[in-house]
């Protein structure tokens, strides 16, 4: 079979909120990094080829500061969203320990959030898992409701990676600023590169961010720390070695992904048109699945970015509905397959999906490089095994 | 999830789905829509033989696939309403992880309920 023939053959591709392929310009620009003509030396050297990849390190800094309304002073290199989510979590509880050890967070978290939260409950600290209305949003007033004068630290996700609810992190950060303790953290896995963003208007402390959901490479990301009023806010380090960046995340800091990185990041700034374009694609893509009938709109549709749908399937079961699709189309299901068995999605159980909806729902992730017929061969494909499953079923 | 080539072969093409109708027909069923399982079998008895067999599933691959399957290897002597293989070589023959070999069971009581009322006949 010839590579196009293959290409051709391949799923349609709709699963970019779990990530994204590298744009050829990103990949073309990591590359010069990597051989002997490239800056390949250790940008923490104090030779020529040191300050040359130092040089690329901090013009990738200033590009992913200016693409979410940073400073390039407050990003701060990880290997990725989780890296920094655990940073932030456990660098702050380690940090302010003295001065409270309790958290708020919700439901509806990802894992790379709940599950730092959890450990820390483990060692005797106390969280507060906010319930999302029907929509999946978290409310401000929720917010501070749950504040408590030893209340550390709030993290609540700009847009979740699930059912795409942009949540109000503005009214969330003044809720944290009026409290004065409490630092907001909010994971942006989801949002960088897709709405714009501005860390300094959001009243955000710290902020999550990845590469890899922005045609950007896997394996780097970063936490921007914000810096404003006094000290700023201050975090304990996890990783100790060779004090790069600022101390506090040793390792080597790799010229090439952090490169990837920032062009990835100044490409989406410019790429900002494409967000109407994609929009009109999932207006398509949910017209299409709603003349199946028996179909549910996983989410608040208002408050939600344009490249994230999710969609309950009544009258068929998740593990079939994705095998039935996986030779024609690459989705995300409802489900959290950790074994053989399937657990029905813990977000759409928190939005009060039943288990069964819950597991029969796909998120479809819309990105870049979907097309319309894209989305209309999804729509048959997807049409095609809801009936005919339904039909297996009785229902 | 991985699944074996006969798995795949009988989840897609799920041969016997449908229901049968006529005086001879009797019907079994086991399992929940809302658990995630559902099975429902007719069966088709004259004079102690299995004429024809068809399902209805609600569930997994393995369950499809394996209700399938049952439902294609169903003719012939009733057996005193055994399935036509056991749960367990069912499971060998497909498969089936243990965590899901549970729903073999859903299976196998769907197809005795059913034969259970026609051999009562």
């Amino acid at each position: 079979m010839r590579a196009d023939e293959a290409e051709m053959n391949r799923p349609v591709y709709l699963d970019h909120a779990a990530t994204t392929p590298i744009d050829p310009r990103v990949a073309a620009a990591m590359a010069q990094c990597l051989g002997m003509q490239g800056e390949f030396g250790n940008p923490a050297s104090s030779h020529e080829f040191g300050h040359a990849a130092a040089a690329l390190v901090e013009q990738a800094r200033a590009q992913v500061a200016a693409s979410v309304g940073a400073a390039p002073r407050e990003v701060i290199w990880t290997s990725g969203a989780t890296e920094a989510n655990n940073l932030a979590i456990f660098g702050i509880a380690r940090y302010y320990r003295e001065y409270g050890r309790h958290i708020v967070t919700a439901r509806t978290e990802h894992k790379a959030v709940l599950d730092p939260c959890r450990e820390l409950e483990r060692h005797g600290w106390q969280v507060t898992y906010l319930a999302p209305d029907g929509g999946g949003v978290v409310h401000a007033d929720q917010v501070a409701a749950a504040l408590r004068p030893e209340t550390v630290l709030v993290s609540i996700m700009h847009v979740n990676n699930e059912i795409g609810v942009i949540q109000d992190i503005a009214a969330i950060g003044a809720v944290c600023a009026r409290h004065g303790g409490a630092r907001l953290h909010v994971d942006a896995a989801q949002s960088a590169g897709k709405i714009a963003i501005d860390f300094a208007a959001l009243g955000a402390d710290l902020m999550s961010l990845s590469a890899h959901k922005v045609y950007g490479p896997k394996g780097v990301g970063a936490l921007l720390l914000g810096q404003r009023g006094g000290a700023g806010t201050q975090l304990t380090a996890l990783q100790f070695g060779g004090g790069q960046e600022r101390g506090l995340r040793a390792g080597t800091v790799p010229t090439h992904q952090v490169v990837g990185m920032g062009l990835a990041f100044e490409l989406a700034r410019a790429a900002a048109p494409e967000i109407e374009r994609i929009a009109s694609l999932r207006e398509r893509l949910w017209q299409g699945l709603a003349s199946l009938g028996g179909t549910l709109r996983n989410g608040d549709a208002v408050r939600s970015v344009p490249h994230i749908l999710n969609v309950s399937f009544e009258g068929v079961e998740g593990e079939s509905l994705l095998a039935a699709l996986r030779s024609r189309l690459a989705v995300s299901t409802g489900s959290a397959c950790s074994s053989a068995l399937q657990e029905p999605s813990y977000v759409l159980r928190a939005l009060g999906r039943d288990e069964v909806l819950s597991e029969s729902s796909l998120r479809f992730g819309l990105g870049r490089f979907t097309s319309q017929s894209d989305i209309d061969a999804a729509v048959v494909a997807v049409t095609e095994a809801v009936l005919r499953l339904r039909r297996i079923a009785g229902a | 999830m991985k699944y074996s080539e006969l798995t795949l072969r009988y989840f897609e093409t799920a041969v016997g789905a449908g229901v049968l109708t006529g005086s001879e027909v009797h019907r079994g069923a086991a399992g929940s829509r809302a658990r995630g399982t559902w099975v429902q079998f007719d069966v088709q008895v004259a004079s102690g033989d299995i004429r024809a067999a068809r399902f209805l599933a609600f569930g997994c691959p393995h369950t499809i696939a394996v209700s399938a399957w049952v439902a294609e290897h169903a003719a012939g002597p009733a057996a005193g309403g055994a399935l036509p293989e056991s749960v367990q070589k069912l499971s060998d023959r497909f498969e089936v992880p243990a965590e899901k070999r549970g729903r073999l069971l859903i299976i196998e009581d769907a197809w005795v309920a059913a034969l259970a009322a026609a051999l009562q006949r």
